[in-house]
Order: structure tokens, then sequence, then C-alpha cells
């Protein structure tokens, strides 16, 4: 459904004439038009329809004999408002004694005090007296609601905010009500701890101290601390977040509303992984390898000893880059790189290089989706990717556009997805075959037969038919929110001129509200393409001069002799990549590893012969872009833990010690040659993108983006799917929990995964395995176990086991087909 | 108007031009007697010199001398929950409080949490009280000593165990009506 045309009226609040775009809530016009406030508990607009729980918004409206909840009421033209009359200051004190009547007053001890509307709304509205003399309810307190929230049900109100949002907003529906009246409180439906992936959120919303945060708990008030606004790049979604500081330690993470970005909610991971900032684990000061074992020594040893191991590799030298790694990081390593050691070898995509190209065509700026289309669109289809996993907010997007603007989802995508329920069709294809699906859509909609390409793709051809329907029949404003992994693997090129081919039969070129959406591998893999961190681009994605190796050609010339040295920017190829066998024997015969790096994750454990510590995103500075190219900046939050130094200073003097200055003496600096350099960031500045960002593809500079082959694309026949023939096709997929911050934050480590072995019942009966029982999957003689999940599902014929998690990846395998036995 | 340097005469009256004589030894001395004169009227008040530090000024039961924490005289709790209000109301931002939960095994004070680290620098503080005011809980009050002066800043921040510490009385106290 297309966005809302917004349409004024005029009423009158407290005399004063207002404007506000008409079905907007009285209590939101009133404060954002007529600068009137009207207290709330139980209502936010972000949490959906207003439900009127809590009565504190009573407000008059001529024409009504009685007072109005100002939460549930919309504004009407001529609609004439009271809020300070004497009968409404009757209501609201009455309403809050009556709340107050079975709140604890412990607010010394409450970890909400000081920033609580309950105490806020009190002060303000509240009579100040309470005629309630008889003893309060009680209930056990504290309780933990799960291992990160803590509930304290004495304090309760009953706004039901908690528990909408569990049932409207995340739709986990584990959180209800139970009881009546006075009784009531808020508990899970089965009893077991509250984990979701989205729990967190609950604890902001809370206008009382009945939801807590146990890491955050009692760690300080708000006077102690200062907010420090910045982006979390823990995953491509790169969050708004606000910082709690005190004594230069992050003690929480608060959302940064953000309706382009996040629209105010944040996982669990970019919620409580703060904690791996201040964890003995981390790697806090440069480190050598010294008889086998990593010892810490001094930053100037490290960077003469790095600096003189690179001169000695020069052009053999290869660099792999992780998402988190700023575009200014990124630039003064493409010139430490090409400038200085002349070498191409770099890359910052695991699945190959693309295509220059067929790279253009998909970064082209108008056929760019922004985070709002997901919500506003008539469809979006995701394809072969997981929101929740891969770019965890963008779940709660889809399901908020189902949910109240009746956006048509469809799902294609070898693993079931979380949103299926969402969904107005989903269909699976094989793990791999993200191509064939797309070009069978394409044909569909082409109006050609698509059964033998569905056939190829290992999908059902009828749901080709019904997805291409669907797409056809729903409207002009399509989002296609595709993963990486499309464009990943052998087939990359085919993969994305498939794609390019359905954008163009859907039209979504240069048409307001559809387009693409793409999530990417890395935080900030969009912005690193775009500063030329590829071994075939240049800066601005322009030319290269020479084409270097990509992220596996830089594997095979280690594992070959070719290459001597690897640079791993803020990447562990044994997590990020998708073969570790590979790497395993790259980062072997290699004979200078130097890594930069937080934590000592197996690859800079086992092969790093120096480690400079990287800094973490709340001590970062520099840009970041979002995968909708809104070039986002990152703020020193805190001063930097141990021996850390600025990472953009230690790449800019590694440069400068093997001969060539970059001459960047501040991190603006290079920001400013970025907007220089970079043909379509022209005319941006640090100032411009401020606290909320500014998409480039929106601005007048988008238009010096490089030409690109236009659609439609010859596309030759993808090979079939591997025919599992007893055996099962392999898929993999990278958990939301799968990141080393998880791992080292002792809140959220309960959360990092093990490896499951995903398995359809058919195929779990056919094996003889049972849910819960240790099974190996090997293939070509390398094995992985895991405990087997059975789940109803997943599509038979196909397992589905993790990757980037230390032990046990799927990494390890070599698809297409694996054997599944008990072990 | 221009300046004319004729009419611009100071006129420099002086005191009599002949000296000697009674008159000039009254002129000599007889201001400094009468200074001496008050002088040595105060003779006769006798000595109101305090010889601090042997002997010292009782203080007002309201003087605000050194903060002090308490406890619970029946459990030995302390009465402060770590709620962070005084610091919230100190105008120097002299106060540090680091708040920590109770468990069963190491119960501190009587709610749910309680002081982990409770620090005044007492080098910033203005002693006017506002934390004793604030507090919720009679946890702190201020007490009667103001000998605090030290040779190191840093022994000036009185910990949490240096503030629950039973002061030594040190400064004596007007009795009532005194």
């Amino acid at each position: 459904m297309p966005r809302p045309v917004e349409k004024l009226v005029s009423l009158t609040i407290n005399g004063n004439e207002v404007q506000a775009p008409a079905g907007m809530m009285l209590a939101d016009a009133a404060l954002k038009y007529g600068d009137v406030e009207i207290p709330v508990f139980c209502y936010d607009a972000k949490i959906g329809p207003p439900v009127g729980a809590c009565r504190m918004c009573l407000v008059e409206i001529e024409g009504i004999p009685k007072m109005q909840a100002g939460c549930s009421v919309a504004v009407t033209d001529g609609m004439v408002v009271h809020t300070d009359t004497p009968t409404v200051k009757a209501a609201q004190e009455a309403v809050l004694e009556f709340i107050l009547i079975n709140h604890p007053l412990d607010c010394p001890v409450c970890d909400k005090g000081g920033e609580c509307p309950l105490q806020d709304n009190a002060f303000g509205w509240g009579g100040g007296l309470s005629r309630f003399i008889e003893p309060k309810r009680h209930f056990e307190k504290p309780l933990a609601l799960s291992p990160l929230i803590a509930i304290d049900r004495e304090r309760c109100i009953l706004c039901y905010r908690c528990v909408r949002y569990s049932q409207e907003v995340a739709e986990d529906f584990q959180l209800v009500l139970e009881e009546r009246g006075a009784d009531t409180f808020v508990t899970t439906f089965d009893g077991h701890p509250y984990v979701a992936p989205f729990s967190g959120n609950i604890i902001e919303l809370c206008p009382v101290g009945a939801l807590t945060s146990r890491p955050y708990r009692f760690r300080a008030r708000p006077w102690d601390i200062e907010q420090a606004g910045s982006v979390c790049t823990l995953c491509p979604a790169q969050c708004n977040v606000s910082f709690s500081v005190r004594d230069e330690r992050v003690l929480r993470v608060l959302g940064r509303d953000h309706e382009g970005v996040d629209d105010g909610w944040l996982c669990d991971k970019g919620r409580f992984a703060y904690q791996a900032i201040h964890v003995d684990e981390r790697v806090t000061e440069p480190m050598m390898r010294d008889g086998g074992e990593l010892r810490p020594v001094t930053w100037e040893l490290a960077i003469e000893s790095a600096a003189k191991l690179l001169s000695h590799a020069g052009a053999n030298t290869g660099a792999l880059v992780g998402g988190e790694t700023t575009n200014e990081e990124g630039v003064l390593l493409t010139h430490l790189m090409r400038e200085t050691l002349g070498s191409n070898d770099l890359d910052s995509r695991p699945g190959g290089a693309l295509d220059l190209e067929l790279l253009r065509a998909l970064n082209a700026p108008k056929l760019q989706a922004s985070v709002p289309d997901l919500q506003y669109a008539h469809a979006v289809l995701v394809l072969d990717c997981e929101p929740v996993d891969d770019a965890p907010i963008l779940d709660l997007r889809l399901r908020k556009g189902v949910r109240h603007h009746g956006v048509k989802l469809l799902i294609g995508s070898s693993r079931p997805s979380a949103l299926d329920e969402r969904a107005a069709h989903s269909a699976r294809f094989a793990p791999g075959c993200g191509e064939a699906f797309a070009a069978a859509l394409g044909a569909e909609l082409a109006g050609q037969s698509s059964a033998s390409l569905a056939e190829a793709a290992g999908a059902d051809p009828a749901d080709v038919v019904a997805l291409a329907t669907q797409l056809r029949e729903a409207g002009e404003e399509v989002v296609i929110l595709w993963g990486e992994r499309l464009t990943a693997g052998p087939r990359r090129n085919e993969g994305a001129r498939a794609l390019l081919n359905l954008a163009d039969q859907l039209g979504l070129n240069d048409r307001d509200g559809a387009g693409l959406l793409e999530i990417p591998s890395g935080t900030n893999s969009r912005g690193l393409r775009e500063v030329g961190v590829l071994p075939n681009a240049s800066i601005g994605l322009g030319d290269a001069a020479t084409v270097g190796r990509d992220a596996e050609q830089i594997g095979e010339a280690l594992a070959a002799g070719d290459l001597s040295a690897v640079i791993l920017l803020h990447s562990d190829p044994l997590l990020d990549q998708p073969s570790s066998a590979l790497w395993q024997r790259a980062l072997g015969k290699a004979s200078t590893v130097i890594a930069h790096a937080a934590f000592l994750t197996p690859a800079v454990l086992e092969h790093a012969n120096i480690v400079f510590p990287a800094e973490s995103y709340a001590e970062k500075e520099g840009t970041v872009v979002h995968p909708d190219s809104r070039v986002q900046r990152l703020r020193r939050s805190i001063a930097r833990q141990g021996e850390t130094r600025a990472e953009w200073a230690l790449l800019a003097e590694l440069a400068a010690r093997i001969g060539n200055d970059p001459k960047a003496l501040t991190c603006s600096m290079v920001s400013a040659r970025i907007f220089e350099q970079v043909p379509f960031y022209a005319g941006l500045s640090l100032d411009l993108i401020g606290g909320v960002g500014i998409r480039w593809s929106e601005r007048e500079a988008a238009a010096s983006f490089p030409a690109a082959p236009a659609a439609p694309f010859t596309l030759d026949a993808p090979p079939a799917a591997a025919s599992p023939n007893g055996l099962l096709r392999l898929g993999s997929f990278r958990s939301i929990w799968a990141s080393p911050e998880v791992e080292a934050s002792p809140a959220l480590a309960f959360l990092h995964p093990r490896q499951r072995v995903e398995i359809s019942p058919g195929d779990a009966a056919r094996l003889g395995i049972a849910h819960g029982e240790n099974v190996t999957v090997a293939s070509n003689g390398d094995s992985v176990t895991g405990l087997a999940h059975i789940r109803a599902a997943a599509p038979d014929g196909t397992v589905f086991l993790q990757t980037s998690i230390p032990k046990g990846s799927a990494a390890l395998l070599e698809g297409p087909l694996v054997e599944v036995k008990r072990s | 108007m221009a300046w004319d340097p004729e009419k611009d005469v100071i006129e420099v009256i002086r005191g009599p031009q002949k000296a000697g004589g009674a008159g000039g030894l009254y002129r000599a001395f007889g201001e400094t007697l009468r200074g001496l004169k008050t002088t040595f009227g105060q003779l006769r008040m006798g000595v109101d010199t305090i010889q601090y530090p042997e002997e010292k000024i009782p203080v007002y039961p309201r003087f605000r001398g050194r903060h002090q924490l308490h406890r619970f005289e029946d459990s030995g709790l302390e009465k402060c929950v770590g709620c962070s209000l005084c610091a919230a109301a100190c105008p120097s931002d002299c106060i540090r409080v680091v708040a920590a939960e109770n468990t069963p095994e190491h119960r501190v004070s009587a709610g749910e949490r309680y002081a982990a680290v409770y620090e005044i620098n007492l080098s910033r503080c203005i002693f006017c009280g506002y934390c004793e005011v604030a507090c919720p809980f009679d946890a702190i009050t201020m007490g009667h000593d103001f000998e605090l002066s030290d040779a190191n800043r840093s022994d000036l921040i009185f910990t949490k165990e240096m503030l629950l510490a039973e002061p030594i009385e040190r400064t004596p106290l007007r009795a009532e009506g005194e």
C-alpha cells in the first residue's frame, strides 16, 4: 500500500488553532503541532494502534459529554479540545492516584528512577496525596523474565505496552497477561524465559521500572551517565543507537529513533553486545607471535615489524577486509595496498568478485529502495535472505508493513524463514540456486515457460507461478529485498543478471517506492565497494587500472605460494569465507599474517604473526554506508580501551613507514578526501551527514554515478540443482547470534550458537534421527557434528548448518551434497 | 575651549609653617597616644584567645561538618541503598556512587541495591548539606568534624568505609541552651 497522503485538518487545542494531519492521534498531534503535552502511559505510536488502557490522557472535547482518551481519538476538522480545565485536572489527579495505588514507593532502589514516565507524570499532573491506606499487592520480586530482563511485577501499572509489543510488533506471541483485575500480571505464555531476537525493546518501552535490563541493573543513574549517539555496526542494518557512557565505559545501548533506518527498535545483539567492549578477552594491545604463541609487545615494535614484513612482501600481499571497516579505513587500506605495496589483491566481498558493470547496475541510484519503502510497498519479495539473521531490524519493518499497511509479503528462500507465517506466499528452492529461481520468476513474469528453470532451482513450478502472479497483481511498487548470497559463488554474475532481469520485468527502475534493497554480508559492505575496496574497482566504482585477485583467488594464491603476506582487516576467513579448508591451507602457507582484530578468533589465534587491536564501534570514528545508500557517521563515544589506537592512524602510519605517506592527519581529512574523490558523494560533508545520515542516491550528485548496462540481459541456462539421491543437499546460514561479540558478552553468551543440524521430519524419519540427538554431517572425508534439530518447515532433501561459528562450521564441508547420520 | 596653561593652577594648602613647641609635640604624638588609650583600655577585659588546637570552641548541633554514613542499629545493615540522589543533589559534584545488587549470601543494605562504591571528595565539598536533605533513608548526615586538612589531595577522597566508621570525637558539641 503506498504511503498515505497527508491531509491537514485544523482543530483548536486550548484556544489555539492547530493544523495537524488527519487521522493522527490527538495526543501526538497536540504535542507535535500544538506544543501541548497530554500525559500518556500506555500509548506509543510505534507500538501500533492505541488501546486506551491507562486513562492518563483524558481530555475534554466540545460536543462530547464525557471526557475522551487523547491517545485513541483521531484529530478531525473543527475539533475543539481542552486539556487544562479543572475537570481534566481532576481526572488526571484521580487516574494517577488510582495508578499509584499498587505501585510501591521504592524509587530510590528502582532502576528507572530519574528517567521514569510515572515519576514525571506524577510530578507534573498528580495530586501529590494518596488516600489509599490498605496494603498494596505483593509479588515475588525481582524475577528473571529472561537472562536479559528482570521483571518486578509490583511496579507494573498494567499498561499492556510489553504485551502489545510482543503480540503486534515482534509477533513472537510470548508475553501475555494472566489473571484479572488487580491480580493481573505479565508473564510468558508457557512460563519459559522470554528469549527472542527483539526482547530487549520492552525494557525501553516499559513506562515504569517493572522491566529492567539485567546487565544494566543498578549500574548507573541518569545523572551519572552521558548519552553518546552513534551507529551500531554489528550488522548491515546499522541501527542508530545511543550509548550510555559512565567513566568511559558503555553501560547500555538505547535506540535513537530513526524512521529511515530502524523505526526505533533494536535487536538484542545490538542492545546487549556492547558488553564485549569491556571484557578481558578483547585484544587491547598489539601482539606478536613468539615461539608459537601470541604475546603482547609495544606498539613501536609491532608497527616496525609489520612495516618491515609488508615491504619485504611488497606486491605479494593480499588483504581481506571485513564489514566493520569504515570507509576511511578502507580508503587508507587501498592506499597501503595499491599505491604503497603495488598489490591489487584486496577484497571486501567473501563471495568472489562480481563483474564491475553488474555491480554498478545493482547499485545504480535509481534502482535503490529505501528502508521505509519496505513498509509502504505494494509487495516485497524477500529473495535468498533471512532478514532476522542477516539484518534483524528489517524483520520488524516487514512485519509492520504487513500488519499495518497491507504489504503483500512474498518469500523465495532455501531455508524456511521466520516471516513465512506472515507471507502471502513463500517458495523454497535448493540452496545456492537463487539464480535459477530468480530466472524462473523473471521468465514467468515475461510470459515464458518457467517450469524447467523452476526444476533447475529445485523449486516447485507451481510456487514460481503463484509468486509471479502475486507480484504481477500486487501493484506497481515492488521492493526486492535480496541477500548477497544470490551474487556469490561461481555463478555470481549470472545471479546478478537474473536479479536485474527480474527487476526489469517488474519495472522497478526509476520508480518511487520501488527498487532493490540488498542485505550485504558485512555491515559496511556497500560503503567499502563504493570506495573501491574491491579487486576490480577503484574509488567511486571506477575501473581499476589493474584487476587483482578476489578473496577466493587470494586464498588460492597464498596456498600456492604466489602471495606471501595477507592483511586481515576485521576479517577472519575461517569464519567469513565460504571454504574453511582452503583458508586453513592458505593461512598455514602464508609467511606473514597481519590481523586487525578485537578478539582472538580462530584464524587470528592460530595463524596471525602480528595482531593489532581493533577499535570497537563505540571507539571508532568515520563513515559507513547503509545498504539503502544512507551515509552514516560513527562518532567516538568512549576513550579507547587499553592500548588500542585509532586504526585509520595505524594504516596511515604503516604506509608512511613503508615510504608513501598518505598525509592523513585526522580522520575527517580522510572523510573529506572520500567526498571529493567519489563522484556521487560530491558535496557531502560530515556536518551534512550529521546524526541522521543522508542518502546519497537521493542527492543531485547521484547523477554522476558511473553508467551501467541496462537489463534485460540474456541468461544462459543455470545448472540443475544437485539431486539428493539418498544424500542431502547442504544449505548454510549465519545465525544472528553467530558473532565473536555475542560470544564475548557475558549476558548474551548463552545465545551464542553451537552447531545444529536442521533437518525435515521426513528426512529425520528416513535416517532414524531423533530431535536433539548428536548427528554427523560428512562430505568428501570432512565431517561436522551437531545436535539434530527437526524443523517441520524444513524442505525435504536439504540439511541446514550454521556458518561463522568457531567450532564445526558448515564452511568445513564441501557441498552440494552431504551425508547425515547418527553419531 | 583651548587649554590655557596660565589658568591651570593647582593650589597646595600646607600646614602651619612653624615647627617646634608643645603644638609640634602634640602634632607628632597626639594621634598615637589616642590610639594607645584604646589599646591599654582593653587590658582590663582579660584574654579572649582560644588556644586552638589544645582548646576548641564547641560547635552547634546543626553545624555541618564532615559527613557520616549510618547503619541500622539492630541489624547492622547499611542504611544507604546506593540510590545516588545525594550525587544528583550535590552542587559541587563531589559524590560518586556506584551501586550493586544485594544477594542473599552477601547482604549489605536493607533494599535490593547497595552502594558498592561511595566516595566523597572533601576537597571539593562545600558543606552545603544538600546530600543530607536529599537522602530518602537518612543514611547520610553531616557530622561535626571540621578538622579535615591533609597533606595529600587524594587522602581527602573519603571512601565508604571511612564515612561509615565511628567518627573520632574531636570537636566538642555545644550543649542545649549554651
